[in-house]
């Protein structure tokens, strides 16, 4: 039988409790492929029995509910039959099951957590804020998993005193700190009134990105490696005459 | 706001300084701007693929010395610039602010004397942490012969500092950086190493460099050898608790008599940083990889090549060997080391599950049984030929007028 679910993490709780005993159960948020006469559940989450089976879950592995949050934010295709066969192993070895990474439901979820964190990691330095007219920060972005309010507390840490916005433009959703409070929202565009310094500080900076490069070690393929280009569209040393190949 | 022209000036004598990690301090935000991330950020890679982590930058390139070897050194003609303390911290903070930067790496060429030069610096970093209220990360590069008054001063405002050794002798030394001794690199960094230990001691509050202190060394711009080098290194993170020793292979930049016209080439200052992680992270001495004259292979990475001289340590049964074993298998990392110690808890491993584990097992495989079983070759010639495979030793027409690659006067000593 195939579960879909809303994407959200009470959806995937009570959807693995009514799959339990389905061996043949595939669950997914997204579009899946049916096969002739397969039967499909919408499961809506239920609170009660989501927090039931957390609770229970937790009482096997006290770290499972971040491993599930990292997993449920991948943006892999993929995702949610990861999630559900590491939860279901979880359930079966009633134990933590993150390191028997020779079982290949634990290595795909090692696998899948792992590609969140880098990402979250390189987020950290490659996202540019903008400054706009009120002292506010702007950064557009769209990584590749959905990790955007994971960024809000390392930044808020930092820069206390100056309100910014993530950007995901992708999601068209938004983590903001107004300089108080930090929160997620909803943000399909967004329209941002440059400071007057802004556009020579970004100069600034894409001149000292050309200068510290050393021309006769060129080593791109390394580089991509690091700085893969599909960041790039967002940082502005890529802009002009720097862009990318 | 800082112009153009002079960043690009001091940007430009900075930029071969290697050391541009960020890593080991942790230091909190007290309410202004910035704070320390101790596992380090790269805020973006240059086409060289190196990281842009901090604003590497000079406050001065106007010297009054004259290495040899260096960029900004008096006797050469080129644009000179000096930054002022307002500037420097201007950028600094607006640069950190849109997350360019994970904070500053100051240095400086030696501007009229050692004593201003270094209080310049002193000036540009107290005035960071105090005035601007900047808690991001700071990397100061001691100035040689500069009071040691000064050096402590810095070392209670920045994250790291740094001495570069630059020469790995003190014949070197006087041949190419006649002003530097090896006394006046090392003694401050002694000196710095002591007062942090008492800091460290007493459990005072404040900092003194969170992030210890690293050197740098100039490669193949004298006849050292690895041996001599490494074993340098070493006496380094042993004795003086260094973190880091950064290694920059010479580039011919200037021309001298003195110096090599050509530049020593990125293998061996690659094979030098492997030598330099068996000795910090996987339980190595310098001793067991090469003797004090002898260079690292430039065909096998130094642990491959210990691994061929003791093949009868080889194979090892991955399921049963201690973890600091497991390190000393050749194409065998910290992290795959990590994750077959705690895979094999739950079960027997093999060859494919190893594999899927992304362990990688091109090398590795001469030199492990998993389960018993044993998938590499035990005929060492044929082994030495695999482990080659695909590595060349790069080879180049020489003209009629090329120099050898080490200058001789500089092995003879003759002026």
């Amino acid at each position: 039988m195939t579960y879909f679910y809303d994407g959200g993490k009470q959806g995937f709780l009570t959807a693995l409790a009514l799959s339990f005993r389905d061996k043949d159960a595939v669950l997914t948020a997204g579009n899946a492929q049916l096969s002739l006469g397969q039967q499909t559940v919408f499961v809506s989450g239920d609170p009660a029995r989501a927090a039931a089976v957390e609770k229970r879950l937790l009482s096997f592995d006290k770290h499972c509910m971040k491993d599930l949050d990292l997993l449920l934010r991948s943006g892999d295709e993929g995702k949610d039959g990861v999630a559900f066969a590491y939860f279901r192993l979880l359930a079966q070895e009633k134990r933590p099951v993150r390191d028997m990474l020779a079982l290949p439901a634990a290595l795909a979820a090692a696998e899948c957590m792992r590609r969140v964190g880098t990402e979250l990691h390189r987020m950290r330095g490659f996202l540019r804020f903008m400054e706009s007219a009120s002292g506010a920060l702007y950064a557009p972005c769209s990584p590749d998993n959905d990790l955007v309010d994971l960024l809000l507390p390392h930044f808020r840490a930092r820069l206390p005193r100056y309100p910014f916005v993530i950007h995901d433009v992708k999601r068209k959703k938004a983590a903001v700190y107004d300089g108080a409070h930090a929160f997620n929202a909803p943000l399909a565009q967004a329209e941002v009134l440059l400071s007057a310094d802004e556009q020579a500080w970004q100069e600034l900076w894409r001149k000292y990105y050309k200068i510290v490069n050393i021309p006769e070690r060129e080593r791109l393929k390394q580089m991509r490696g690091y700085l893969p280009v599909r960041y790039r569209k967002f940082m502005n040393e890529f802009f002009g005459e720097n862009a990318p190949l | 706001m800082i112009s153009l022209e002079k960043l690009a000036i001091l940007t430009d004598g900075a930029k071969f300084d290697v050391s541009c990690s960020s890593s080991g301090s942790n230091r909190k935000n007290a309410g202004g701007m910035g704070n320390g991330f101790a596992a380090g950020c790269c805020h973006s890679f240059t086409p060289d693929g190196r990281c842009v982590s901090l604003l590497k930058i000079l406050m001065s390139n106007d010297c009054v010395y004259d290495c040899k070897y260096c960029l900004n050194r008096v006797s050469l003609d080129k644009p000179r610039a000096t930054a002022t303390v307002d500037e420097l911290c201007e950028l600094v903070l607006d640069f950190y602010k849109r997350n360019y930067i994970e904070g500053l790496f100051l240095s400086s060429a030696v501007h009229v004397s050692p004593d201003h030069t270094m209080e310049q610096l002193v000036r540009v970093v107290k005035k960071l942490r105090t005035e601007c209220n900047f808690h991001g990360y700071i990397h100061v590069k001691g100035i040689p012969k500069a009071d040691g008054a000064l050096a402590r001063e810095a070392a209670r405002y920045a994250d790291r500092m740094s001495y570069n050794i630059e020469l790995p002798t003190e014949q070197s030394l006087k041949l190419l950086a006649p002003q530097k001794s090896k006394e006046s690199l090392l003694a401050p960094m002694t000196a710095l190493q002591r007062e942090r230990e008492q800091f460290l001691g007493e459990k005072r509050k404040g900092h003194f460099l969170p992030a210890g202190q690293t050197t740098q060394m100039i490669i193949g711009a004298s006849p050292e050898r690895d041996g001599q080098i490494l074993r340098l290194s070493q006496s380094l993170y042993r004795r003086r608790s260094l973190k880091r020793v950064y290694y920059s292979s010479y580039m011919p930049v200037v021309h001298d008599s003195l110096l090599p016209d050509l530049p020593a080439g990125a293998l061996r200052e690659h094979r030098l940083y492997q030598a330099d992680w068996l000795l910090r992270f996987y339980g190595f001495s310098v001793e067991e990889l090469l003797g004090e004259d002898e260079n690292l292979s430039p065909e096998f990475d130094p642990k491959c090549a210990w691994a061929l001289k003791n093949m009868h340590l080889f194979p090892v049964e991955v399921n049963r060997a201690p973890l600091e074993i497991l390190l000393r298998v050749p194409g065998i990392g910290g992290r795959s080391a990590q994750k077959i110690v705690e895979a094999r808890k739950y079960t027997a491993l093999n060859f494919e599950q190893l594999q899927k584990m992304r362990v990688v097992l091109k090398r590795a495989r001469h030199f492990i049984t998993a389960n018993g079983k044993f998938f590499g070759t035990e005929n060492v010639s044929a082994l030495r030929g695999f482990l080659t495979d695909g590595e060349t030793v790069k080879a180049e027409q020489l003209s009629l007028f090329s120099a050898p690659p080490i200058a001789r006067s500089a092995l003879t000593g003759e002026l």
